[in-house]
């Protein structure tokens, strides 16, 4: 994670464009007034962009059993070599069924995806239809483009059913929060060029070759659109080289600016512009036998780290996590560093991170629960946090922030591999009098400490006493539901509440 | 039909009359004993703890005795000057502080010069509430008596001004606005309360019967303040608890499930203890008892019926299915109890500025710096200190509160709200822990650690260097003095004294 990265910044704002918002006439008057002057390449990339419809489902973190109503989403999509279509992640997630439509073309395919990369927002979808591919031809890719170079937009955003096309310059290239994940920030390049709901998974083009995937706005900010850059796609597309999709590996250092004096002079440092300070490390035992805090990153890869925290990549300065971006999960970077007045040359084994999944937005894996006499159980995660809706902090929901977001960085030590939550109660003679119903962490249950859903089931299952005692936090709070009427009430409950089964491992 | 309505009528003037009467004679009293209140207090700015503006705030006291204006505490502390005006209009005489009890909410006034006290006369305070009382709510506004009905709703127990202590409370409707500031509430012609705080139409009352039982402690040798429960209960409204604690009576008590371990006292209470009775009142499943004075009240306010810090209290309580009774002794209500105590009263802001690096204590002031809605705008890490308990492993906490720029602390400006854990491999829980570390630097560094988690672990700053660097902070950013440490406070609050 980077300097200044809040893990509640995420639902500031959350600017995915898979559904069809309502436009305004100025809008359009806008859009078609860029398309009068557009100058599209003579190979007509346009043919090779496809507009995707997405029928997904979402299930409800606070009902896990339940599934939230099927959505119509619309996005874009190019053909690739190989006879695959790339899009973003957001486009085709929970997707129950996908159909893609060819320019100028009336019929739809059905296509499924074959790779997703929710870390960096990129999808690759097949089409089993032969006919699909027919006169079409792949889109390449170029190198990232410059700073004030001009770009053009395609898309099937909102507001028509054609294609629609916008020209703009590279406005700065920088590491961005990728919303779409909510917790990974990687290279991201900023443009004027309109891009709107609709035109996510649609290619950025200069000439005639793809520099990008359109993938995100912000709201509120005008003429303030991103797309993915040649970089990042390059890695999803080598990932998946082996036929499995791993994701982007995590250093697993906070990277700080050294630029103080003393603080260099205390480290033994000469000069003020190469070197940032590892700050802390996150529990990754490959990292913490490599590096230390208090090391000073002087390279990484191939670029020299200033003491501003930034490398300079292709011209841009940019944030030095980026120089870790290019190594593959299994893959070892090169590092100098500066430990104990001297250089160092190490080698970093990079892999993928995954115990902070539950502080990101998830995908594709349905949420584990319990349901036991009424009862329902789930782990905590940002989804489930979701759900109490974005003014959680202000509802006083103080413990589940701290046990999310807090104490796996500052206690370690007493963290949860998975806390669990008490979500709801399904009202029952048999749990009628309990005190608290829902939005609990739960400390112990039967005297054992619940670090995960499993131990949930297995202190249910052993209890012996006449009694389940449910102990909650803060201060664990005490609850209490009799065992035999527990027992008798819980199929009853699962077919009162339409159920289907009352656990999801 | 028409009969019945004049043989009302016959009998509603005499009866309308006689109230208006009642309340004429009663105001002549009133009018005598109320009297206005002109505080001046420093007011601090938290996040500039170096800066203070003069607030004035217009309070309402009533003479209780000789030479005793009785007021609520409320803005009382930091006072620089207080003047009291009788009859509404006239002179103002300067007032001293006889005492604030800041936990009670309860404070005396006095005026030397003997002068102001002609014309006034003391009234007494009721030693119970009537629910069924007419009350008037009473002071002078613009230089106009204000009286206005008021009727008892219910009684219930706060915490007054953020503190641990908790005590009864009358709550009032009356048609009046911006009350709050201390005004008087009688019946007849005795004192039945003074109002702290009002939310619509609904005046918080400090009922009579508690404020004698404080002027009465106060007035003994030895007064050890007020003190508090410092255990969690919840209620057992839920009949399987009490089954599973193998209580088989009828249903009563509330479970305890959190203690305070005091350094050096084991506590009596342990979780899940059934409390049965406090003092010898039943208490029930919802934690109420049945006072003499007031009703049902919830149990928290036997830690402050005519009981002071130190007090042992008889506790019932049902334990591994036997009943027992010990003795709780009441921890004192004071503002270090808490990880995250309330600033000291009367002091001002403790802060150290280290070559533009500010460090406070942090303290719920501090906190509450973030507005009216404080609790949702201030970092969450530390406003959730709130929630911990003080251990021996961090009784208090420090925090870097920003970094006035300067050279000196280039690569830091943009700190701020960081928990410090360390100094020169000291651990700081105090600024006197901070103040003292400054000693431990080693080759001439100064090396800060911050909590882990935070969103920096470290700072180093030249220790040759940050004196003269910490004079040129002060001396561009206009500040006096380079630290204020806390002052070791009476266990009681501010002692009584006469404010000269």
């Amino acid at each position: 994670m980077g300097p200044g990265l809040n893990p509640l910044d995420p639902l500031t704002h959350h600017p995915h464009f898979p559904t069809v918002p309502k436009l305004r006439f100025p809008f359009l008057a806008a859009v078609m007034l860029c398309l009068s002057c557009l100058t599209v390449g003579a190979a007509s990339p346009e043919q090779s962009v496809v507009q995707i419809l997405n029928f997904s489902q979402q299930p409800l973190w606070d009902s896990p059993w339940r599934f939230d109503q099927v959505r119509r989403g619309s996005g874009t999509g190019f053909v690739i070599k190989g006879r695959r279509i790339m899009t973003n992640a957001h486009v085709v997630s929970w997707s129950k069924q996908i159909l893609v439509r060819r320019y100028q073309d009336p019929r739809p395919y059905l296509a499924t995806v074959r790779f997703i990369g929710h870390d960096c927002d990129l999808a690759l979808l097949e089409v089993a239809d032969e006919r699909f591919f027919e006169g079409l031809e792949p889109l390449d890719f170029g190198p990232l483009p410059t700073v004030r170079s001009t770009v053009v937009t395609y898309g099937y955003p909102a507001g028509g059913e054609q294609i629609s096309y916008t020209r703009g310059v590279v406005s700065r290239i920088e590491l961005q929060n990728y919303v779409h994940i909510g917790n990974r920030s990687f290279l991201s390049v900023q443009t004027d060029a309109a891009i709107n709901p609709g035109n996510s998974g649609g290619p950025v083009l200069q000439d005639d070759l793809v520099v990008g995937v359109a993938f995100m706005g912000i709201p509120g900010l005008e003429n303030t659109g991103f797309f993915i850059p040649p970089p990042v796609v390059e890695h999803f597309l080598k990932d998946i080289e082996d036929g499995r999709y791993d994701g982007f590996p995590t250093a697993g250092i906070r990277i700080v600016p050294l630029q103080n004096p003393t603080y260099r002079r205390y480290l033994g440092l000469n000069g003020d512009s190469l070197g940032a300070r590892i700050d802390s490390l996150l529990p990754i035992p490959a990292t913490e036998a490599v590096l230390r805090p208090d090391d000073v990153l002087l390279k990484a890869g191939d670029y020299e780290v200033g003491s501003d925290g930034n490398v300079t990549l292709d011209g841009n300065r940019v944030f030095a996590a980026a120089a870790f971006h290019s190594a593959q999960h299994g893959d070892s970077l090169p590092l100098r560093i500066w430990r104990n007045r001297e250089t160092l040359e190490l080698s970093l084994p990079m892999s993928t991170y995954e115990d902070d999944r539950v502080l990101g937005n998830q995908y594709d894996t349905l949420p584990r629960y319990l349901i036991y006499a009424g009862l329902v159980f789930t782990p905590l995660s940002q989804e489930y946090m979701k759900t109490l809706g974005r003014d959680f902090r202000a509802l006083g929901y103080a413990e589940l922030i701290y046990e999310l977001y807090y104490r796996r960085a500052e206690a370690p030590e007493s963290a949860r591999p998975e806390p669990i939550v008490l979500a709801s109660t399904l009202a029952h003679p048999a749990n009628a009098n309990l005190r608290y119903t829902s939005r609990a962490v739960v400390d112990r249950i039967n005297g054992l400490r619940i670090e995960r859903l499993e131990d949930v089931i297995r202190a249910f299952d052993t209890a012996t006493n006449t009694h389940h005692v449910l102990e909650l936090l803060p201060n664990r709070a005490l609850e209490t539901v009799d065992r035999a009427a527990a027992d008798a009430a819980h199929p009853e409950i699962l077919k009162t509440y339409a159920i289907p089964q009352d656990r999801r491992l | 039909m028409r009969l019945f309505l004049c043989a009302l009528l016959i009998c509603l003037v005499p009866l309308a009359g006689h109230a208006a009467a009642d309340d004429r004679g009663h105001a002549r009293l009133w009018q005598a004993a109320v009297v206005s209140l002109e505080v001046t207090r420093q007011q601090y700015d938290h996040l500039q703890p170096w800066t203070r503006q003069a607030q004035p705030v217009a309070k309402v006291g009533v003479v209780i005795a000789s030479r005793q204006i009785l007021t609520t505490a409320t803005d009382l502390q930091d006072l620089t000057l207080v003047r009291v005006q009788k009859g509404g209009r006239g002179q103002w005489w300067t007032g001293a502080l006889l005492w604030a009890d800041y936990f009670a909410n309860v404070a005396l006034i006095t005026v030397d010069d003997s002068d102001f006290w002609k014309g006034l006369k003391p009234v007494a305070l009721a030693p119970r509430l009537n629910p069924a009382a007419s009350a008037r709510i009473v002071r002078w506004n613009a230089g106009s008596f204000e009286m206005r009905k008021a009727e008892i709703n219910r009684f219930d127990v706060t915490n007054p001004g953020f503190t641990d202590t908790a005590h009864v409370f009358a709550e009032l409707s009356a048609e009046l606005g911006g009350a709050g500031w201390g005004e008087p509430a009688f019946d007849g012609k005795r004192l039945i309360g003074l109002v702290f705080a009002q939310i619509g139409n609904v005046c918080h009352t400090l009922p009579a019967p508690f404020i004698r039982s404080i002027i009465d402690a106060r007035a003994k040798p030895g007064y050890r303040g007020l003190g508090y429960f410092d255990f969690t209960w919840q209620p057992t409204v839920n009949p399987e608890t009490q089954r599973y604690l193998r209580w088989e009576g009828p249903p009563r008590g509330v479970v305890v499930i959190d203690v305070v371990e005091r350094p050096g006292t084991p506590s009596v209470l342990q979780p899940r203890d059934l409390l049965l009775e406090v003092d010898a009142f039943p208490i029930d499943i919802q934690g109420d008892y049945l006072d003499p004075l007031y009703g049902h009240l919830m149990l928290e306010n036997l830690a402050t019926r005519n009981k002071w810090a130190g007090d042992p209290v008889r506790l019932k309580i049902w334990r591994d299915a036997r009943e027992l009774e010990v003795d709780y002794l009441l921890p004192e209500a004071r503002n270090a109890a808490r990880l995250v105590p309330t600033a000291p009263y009367d002091q001002e802001p403790a802060y150290v500025l280290l070559g533009g690096l500010v460090f406070q204590p942090l303290t719920r002031d501090y906190l509450r710096s973030w507005g009216e809605n404080w609790e949702e705008r201030a970092p969450f890490r530390l406003a959730y200190f709130r929630n911990e308990e003080p251990t021996p492993r961090r009784s208090g906490i420090v925090i870097l509160s920003q970094v006035l720029p300067d050279f000196f602390n280039l690569g830091y400006h943009d700190l701020r709200n960081l928990v410090l854990e360390r100094l020169n491999q000291q651990p700081v829980h105090s600024l006197a822990d901070l103040v003292a570390a400054l000693a431990q630097a080693s080759d001439g560094f100064h090396v800060f650690d911050f909590m882990k988690g935070d969103s920096l672990q470290r700072v180093i700053l030249d220790a040759h260097q940050l004196e003269a660097a910490t004079r040129r902070v002060q001396q561009v950013y206009g500040i006096q003095q380079d630290r204020v440490l806390p002052r070791a406070q009476a266990p009681t609050g501010p002692a009584p004294s006469v404010q000269k």
